[in-house]
This record gives C-alpha cells, structure tokens and sequence, in this order.
C-alpha cells in the first residue's frame, strides 16, 4: 500500500491506493452530500449526488466510486461540483413527494438536509408526480414507497449484511420500484437496520409511527442487554417514555448495526401488565399499598419464614444489572444464605460449564474456520454470527454439530446432527480423533470411543485452521452433561488451538459470574432450592412461566402456603400474582442505571433513560434498602456507580475450574427435549414487545421431531406437544424433540 | 410447475457458464419457463426458477421485469410489440394503435376475445427506417399502414 498525496479543497491530504475520494472527505471532516453511499456497503454509485470536481477530468466524478490519485486536485465546493449536485438534486426531488409534514424522517432526513444546501425552492418539473402503492413489508417497518430515491441501500444491507435478499429493484428506468419479492414479512433477524441506512422516510420504524417527532426526543446514550454483545444504542425518549431505539457505532462492539430484537424490545416497557405499585398478599387477597409498608412486610415475611439464614433462596433472571446481581448476592451473603443463582435455565449447576472465551467479538471476523456446537447462531447472537458471517465471506468455512439443522445466512460445509444425549459421545469422538492426527496420547477414558469419518473432517478442518474458533452455543443449557461438554471443547481446542468462544453464558450473565452470584460453600442451587427445604424467596426479574428449567418443579415449591415469595418484578401478570407474597415494582430496562458486561469482558455502563412508570424503583436501590432495613452493614450507597466500582474490583472467583474426565454413560434410551425460545421470547421485555411477536421469528411455534421418534412418541404432525404443535422433520436429530417456540411449556 | 423438460433444457443454459455461476442462466430459463406457460410467467414460477438456479427469488423478479420480452399477465397466442418512439410516432404509430385496439376491441396489454392477439406498446426496435412498424414473434413489419394491418391481422392463427 503505497501513500498517496494529493489535495482536496486546497488541503494536502494523504491516503493509501484504493482509497475513495468521499472515505477521505469524511476522515478529513469535508462534507460531500451523498444518499447512495454508506460506509459498510459497497458502493453503487448511482444517486450521483456526491459528484464532485477532478481538475483535469471534464465532467464532475463521483466521489464514493472515484479512487484518489497521487496529485488529484478535488474541489467539492466550487462552481463545477456545486452545479453538479444541484442538477442530481433538482432531478431526486421530481418524484420525491416533498411531505415532510406528514413524514416520520422530518428532522432526520438525509434528503431534508442536503436538499436545504442544494435544493431549489421552485421546481422545473411540471407534470405528475410517480406514485407507488405499497405492499406492506411485516410489523416493523412501516414502507412509504413513494418517497424513495432508489439508493439500493436496503438493497445492498440485504445482500451484504443480513445475508437473505429479499428486498429488489424491480422494473426499469422511471418504473423502478424498491420491493421484496413476498409480502408476508421480512424475515431478516437485522432488518430494523434497514430503516437506518434508509436516506428518507421510504423505511421507516412502524411502532415508532406518529408517536413523535425526532426533533422532540431526548438521545441517551446507553446499552441493550438481551444478549452478549451488549450492542450500544441510544434510546430517543419524549415525556418520559422511550419512543425508539437506534443503533450507535461501535466498531469493537456492533459496528453500526443492532438486531431487531434490540431495536424494538422496547415496546414491552410500555406494556399494560407493568408492575406500578407495591403489592401485598394479605389473607390471599392483593392489595396496593405504598412503598414503607411494602418493604416492612417483605422483610418481617423473610425473617419469619427463613429463621435460619439457609430458608431463604435469591434467584435472578440472567438480564439483571451488574448492580443488582452484586447487591443481591451481598444481601444474601450478609444474611447469611449462600442460596444465590442466576441459572435459572441450566440443567446441569456443576461448575465445569463456565469456561471462558479467549476471543474477541472483533476476533472474530478474522477467523478461518467456525464449529458452531449446539447453537442456532442466527438468531441466537445476530451480531456476534454476523462476525462468523463476515469472516465466511473472506473465505472460512464453518461446521455444525447441532440438534436440528437451522437456516444460516452463509454456507456451511458440514452440519452433522446429534441429539443432546449424543453430543458428548460426538465430541469426545472428534477428540479422540484429534488426538490420533496430533499424534498425542489417546487419553484412557476415550479408549473405548469409535471415530467416523465426519468427525474426522472436523478434526481435519480445525487442524487445518490458522485460526480456528469453537463456538458453543446456548442449546447445551438444557443438557445434563454440559460441563462435561465445556470440558471436552476445552480439550479439543486446546489439542486444535482453536479459540473459544462460549455464547451459553447469554444475556448479562457475565455480570453474574464476575460478582459470584451463585452458591459456594455448599450453597444450594437454581435446582437444590426447590427439592431442600427453602421457605422465603427473594426474587428479581424473575418470571415464573418461563424461566425455570423445570418449571412445574418451581411452581410447586412458590404455590406452596408456607413459602414467602418476594418478587421485584416489572410485569405483574397472573402467574407472578399467584407465585409471589410481595410484588415490588421494579424499574426495566433503560430505566435503571448499570453495568453489562459484554463477550469481550467490557464493563459497558448505563445511565437511566427515562424514569420508571409508576411507583417502580431500580433494582439496585430496592435492594439497598432492603438490606438496610435487614440491618445489613456495607450498604452505604448512593449512587449505582459506587456499586459498580465495588463490584468491578471483586476477584472473580476462578471459574475456569474444569471438572475430571470421565465417561458417564448417558441414558439415550429416553429421548431428549430441548425448549428454545424464539429470540423474541427470551426476557420479559422482549416477550411484551408486541411488533417482534408478529414477525416470523417472532411466531415461530414449532415441536420438530423426527418421523421416527414422533412414532415412539406416539404423536403425529399437528399434534400438541406441551402445548407446541409438532412439525415431523427429518432435519432434526433422531431420538430429540427441537422445540422452538415463544410458548412456555404448558403441563 | 416447471416441466422436467423445461429443466432439462435451463439445466443445458446452466453448463454454458462457469460452476457457481448457474444464476447467469436466469434469462434463458425465464423464456423456456414462459414460453412453456404459454407466453407469460406467475410468481410460483419465478419461485420455481429461483428455487431451481439457487438465487433469491426476488433477484429473479428483478430480471423478469427489466426486460420487456417476459410478461406478467396472460398474453395472447400472437403479441403485436408496436414501436411508439419517437420515429415511429412520427410516422403515425399513434394513430394505428389506436386502430388496432379498436379494430381488436382492446386495450394495449390486454388479450382480444379469441385469444388470438394482444398488444403491446414498446420501445424502439431499431428498424426507425421502417417505421411505423411493429414485431410479431421473430417477424418485423415495416411501413405500416392500416390496411397492411388488416392483412397481417387476417393472416395471423
């Protein structure tokens, strides 16, 4: 890469061969007016409307698909370029219907802008305006189809970036039109950035339609915490409430983009089951009451229930704060309970399934080979498969070993299914195969372990590898031999020297485990407490349909006349007033301030975007006075960013703790289930967001089995299972039912 | 549905380009698709080529309505493709399109009674020296006149 010097606007710059003219006017702050062009798309060239003045070159050039030369000289302000644009501009705006009263991208609009430079105030053009009629592209975004000016950028984002193209060009010349090919929905999990990258108001978010003007909003920096990434967005808030959610760049982190999922979550804080006061249940019947009263209540409950410390139990959803997690724990410790989890959702507590990962989100990208284990990474983690993507597109390849086989957005050489009781027989096969091609010593336990040939190509193409990646995914939750699994995938990538990277640890979960939020000392566990004894629950965030793995055996225990269930909860729906005793009304996301800690090991701290509805109060100060009146000691705080330091400077407990190998024999004679939640149904806010529950994602409703386990199963297409209708599917695994739903499991 | 001959024939496009590069084939499978339908396409079958050259549905969508050869609606077993540009026009094309959907009793883009003709307005043909003139399958007919449409009209089966 040699350096170029040339001059723009008189100023000399530097660049490197290949290096457009409109990359450089940005870095140098020199603002040409373009709509076609966007940093992460190729580029088009065919708005024309970033042309700018080449000496020597007779017509003015466009600046995004023009390289710069050694002694250009480029004049993006004078006559020639200025004339130029104002032409492109006078010809954009003949069909553009100029309703910027009615349009939702008023004050935003990168046509608006660049038309009160360039545009004039009378048009030429005299005759009838094109109109487009619209076909409705799905709940979340909201198509004015007349108002486009064929950027193609959607078109692009669709085949470049969300990998599924589905939005076109159809037509020629003035009868072009900007649409996709169905009109049941889009299906990209990333299509809100579609609405971003649109230059005018075509696309734009359909639950944020009329709600405001974005001239009236409020932008606050801060943090979505549904899954690892942490992306980092703003919310634009108007009286008090969050009117929409838009991505922020961060290269490290989301680059500029954010899933869906992230996007429109928030539509569930405005739901009508929020919690707005603090409950009571008194002789079984609910009343609202102020917060004192509350809180004494909650207490003199706890300690009558759990006279000895070891009765009480402290669960939390795995999307609390840092803050939350670290207050909690310290209240439980204080009491002197070791009785903590975050992991509801696990089957198998044993500490061998938090190995770390050792790669970064933008590591990633530069990876050569991907075995993905019991992930549907799509969907799952879109930002962090988009990494997997780009690097795909650079030429990696990727493996699978999962229950079913899913749709990913790039070509996957080998997908081979196992059913979770099979999965460690899979791997530890692949290690021994690993082993035999290393020319290491065959471990004793695998001895007895046969290798075929698809395991041997795994093996091949991670030995193969430069720079090889393992990405075990959340699937394994549900398997009882989890931690035996992490282990083998610590060995395998050891043997490969491949990276890790351990997407079952989802949501804040990071948090969790850097405060210890969960039992030592014998403590019991997310599973313990409810066979051993625990008389008073403190629970946060906590929803009783569907965060338990086995949700029936919580019920039992919170149904139960003799247990005192707390509950800080922001949705006060009808399974959270039968289960609790107390129902203090908690602040949700963006309304609490806190700390995500992403795949990176970054501590991302947020501040609170609007202040919760209602009596609802942040889970950190609810907390802090609940110890205080506990008369705990250490809780002198007043403000969440001294929690946030005390939690950040605790020692991590050392997880990497790996248990001794060993073969289990698993039972495969009874057939495995694993229930996944649709992306939109993995938290309580997402779960109330009602446009993601309307997508296709959002309705996924679907018991796969395969013909010959549903015989054995004894049930047929369409039947009921749990609740979930069965879909009889020869691309899930034998002997394994793939549930994939936003349901919870019913009976 | 695609016929498995119509496959045989789009899978015989498909070996004249580079491996992976079978969607190259999409104008080519297009015609046979069509022509097999009897001269105009449907959204299944465009689903149908997608599905079978491994490309999005929508790009196919893209090329079926660029070109002006592939049709969306029903067509008849002859289309008139009269050239309304600026020679023809000048010459009158105007006027004889106006005759010729009055003599068929339609409209340009709609099918006559007996399913005969239809017509369709397009743009230049390259034969500007001929003009007015239009295309009827391989066929241009130049220097049109009314009556030479009446003897092409009655000669058409």
């Amino acid at each position: 890469m040699s350096e170029i010097e040339f001059e723009i606007d008189g100023k000399l710059v530097f660049a490197n061969q290949g290096d457009s003219i409109i990359s450089i006017a940005d870095r140098e702050g020199i603002d040409v007016p373009r709509f076609c062009y966007h940093k992460k798309l190729s580029v088009a060239a065919n708005c024309r409307m970033c042309l700018v003045d080449v000496e020597g070159v007779p017509k003015a050039q466009p600046a995004c698909s023009t390289p710069v030369a050694n002694g250009m000289k480029i004049h993006t302000r004078n006559d020639k370029a200025k004339s130029a644009q104002k032409a492109v501009m006078e010809f954009l705006l003949i069909n553009h219907p100029l309703d910027c009263p009615i349009c939702d991208q008023g004050g935003e609009c990168e046509l608006q802008d660049v038309a009160m430079e360039y545009g004039t105030d009378v048009s030429k053009f005299n005759l009838g305006k094109r109109i487009v009629a619209d076909k409705g592209i799905g709940a979340l975004i909201q198509t004015d189809m007349t108002r486009c000016i064929h950027c193609t950028r959607c078109v692009r984002f669709g085949a470049e970036v969300a990998g599924i193209v589905e939005m076109g060009g159809t037509g020629r010349g003035e009868g072009v039109k900007i649409e996709p090919f169905l009109t049941e929905g889009i299906q990209s999990e990333l299509s809100g950035n579609m609405i971003d990258v649109c230059p005018v108001g075509a696309l734009t978010s359909k639950p944020f339609r009329y709600e405001a003007r974005t001239w009236q909003m409020n932008a606050v920096e801060t943090i979505a915490r549904h899954d690892l990434v942490g992306s980092n967005i703003y919310t634009q808030t108007y009286r008090g409430r969050v009117k929409r959610v838009v991505a922020r760049d961060n290269e490290l982190v989301n680059e500029t983009w954010i899933s869906d999922r992230d996007r429109f979550s928030y539509e569930g804080l405005n739901h009508e089951s929020r919690a707005l006061h603090p409950k009571i249940k008194k002789n079984n019947k609910w009343q609202e009451t102020s917060w004192e009263i509350a809180l004494d209540f909650a207490i003199s409950g706890l300690k009558k229930n759990a006279q000895n410390a070891d009765q009480l139990g402290v669960l939390a959803s795995k999307n609390s704060t840092l803050e939350e997690y670290y207050l909690m724990q310290k209240l439980a410790r204080g009491f002197g309970s070791e009785n903590i989890d975050y992991r509801l959702d696990k089957a198998n507590l044993s500490i061998g399934n938090t190995m770390l990962s050792n790669i970064t989100l933008a590591e990633m990208e530069s990876t050569d080979h991907a075995l993905i284990v019991n992930s549907y990474l799509r969907l799952e983690q879109p930002m962090i498969n988009h990494r997997i993507r780009k690097a795909t597109l650079n030429g990696a390849s990727v493996n699978t070993i999962n229950n079913k086989k899913f749709d990913f957005n790039y070509q996957t050489d080998l997908e081979i299914l196992s059913s979770p009781q099979k999965t460690l027989l899979m791997l530890q096969s692949i290690l021994k195969s690993l082993h035999e091609r290393t020319k290491t010593t065959v471990p004793k336990y695998l001895s007895k372990i046969t290798v075929d040939d698809s395991q041997n190509k795994i093996a091949d193409d991670l030995i193969a590898a430069e720079r090889p990646v393992i990405i075990l995914g959340e699937h394994v939750n549900s398997n009882i031999s989890s931690s035996d699994i992490a282990s083998i995938i610590s060995e395998i990538a050891a043997l490969a020297n491949a990276k890790i990277a351990n997407l079952s640890l989802n949501g804040n979960s990071l948090s969790a485990e850097k405060v210890g939020f969960k039992p030592s000392n014998n403590g019991k566990n997310a599973i313990s407490m409810f066979t051993e004894n625990t008389k008073a629950f403190l629970l946060m965030d906590v929803d009783f349909n569907y965060d338990f793995i086995d949700p029936k055996l919580a019920a039992d225990t919170f149904n139960n006349d003799d247990v005192f269930v707390i509950s800080l909860n922001s949705f006060e729906d009808e399974i959270t007033l039968m289960n609790s005793d107390v129902i203090l009304p908690l602040a949700g996301f963006y309304e609490s301030s806190g700390t995500h800690i992403n795949f990176d090991g970054v501590a991302q701290s947020f501040s609170a975007s609007v202040k919760g509805p209602g009596d609802s109060k942040p889970g950190w100060k609810i907390i802090k006075v609940l110890a205080d009146i506990l008369e705990l000691k250490g809780f002198e705080y007043t403000d969440s960013t001294q929690v946030a330091d005390d939690a950040l400077s605790m020692s991590s407990a050392n997880n990497n703790d790996l248990v001794e190998n060993n073969i289990k024999e698993t039972d495969d004679s009874k057939v495995a289930v694993h229930w996944q939640y649709s992306p939109y149904a993995i938290d309580g806010i997402t779960r109330k967001a009602k446009a993601l529950q309307e997508t296709p994602i959002g309705k996924m409703n679907d018991a796969f089995i395969s013909l010959a386990t549903a015989k054995e199963l004894k049930l047929s297409e369409g039947d009921l299972y749990h609740g979930v209708p069965v879909s009889i599917n020869e691309t899930v695994a034998e002997g394994c039912v793939f549930v994939h739903t936003y349901q919870s499991r019913k009976g | 549905m695609i016929s498995d001959q119509a496959k045989k024939e789009i899978d015989f496009w498909v070996t004249k380009y580079p491996e992976g590069r079978q969607s190259s084939a999409v104008m080519q499978a297009l015609t046979i698709v069509q022509n097999e339908n009897g001269g105009s396409l449907t959204g299944e079958l465009m689903q149908e080529v997608a599905d079978h050259l491994q490309m999005p549905t929508i790009s196919v969508q893209e090329v079926a309505t660029f070109y002006e050869n592939y049709n969306h609606k029903p067509v008849g077993k002859n289309i008139i493709r009269f050239c309304h540009n600026i020679s023809c026009m000048l010459n009158g094309s105007d006027e004889l399109i106006s005759y010729l959907e009055e003599k068929l009793e339609v409209k340009t883009g709609e099918v006559s009674k007996d399913g005969l003709v239809s017509v369709k307005k397009v743009e230049c043909l390259g034969a500007c020296v001929g003009g007015p003139m239009c295309q009827i399958g391989d066929q241009y007919h130049e220097h049109l006149t009314p009556s030479k449409l009446d003897n092409i009209l009655d000669n058409l089966k």
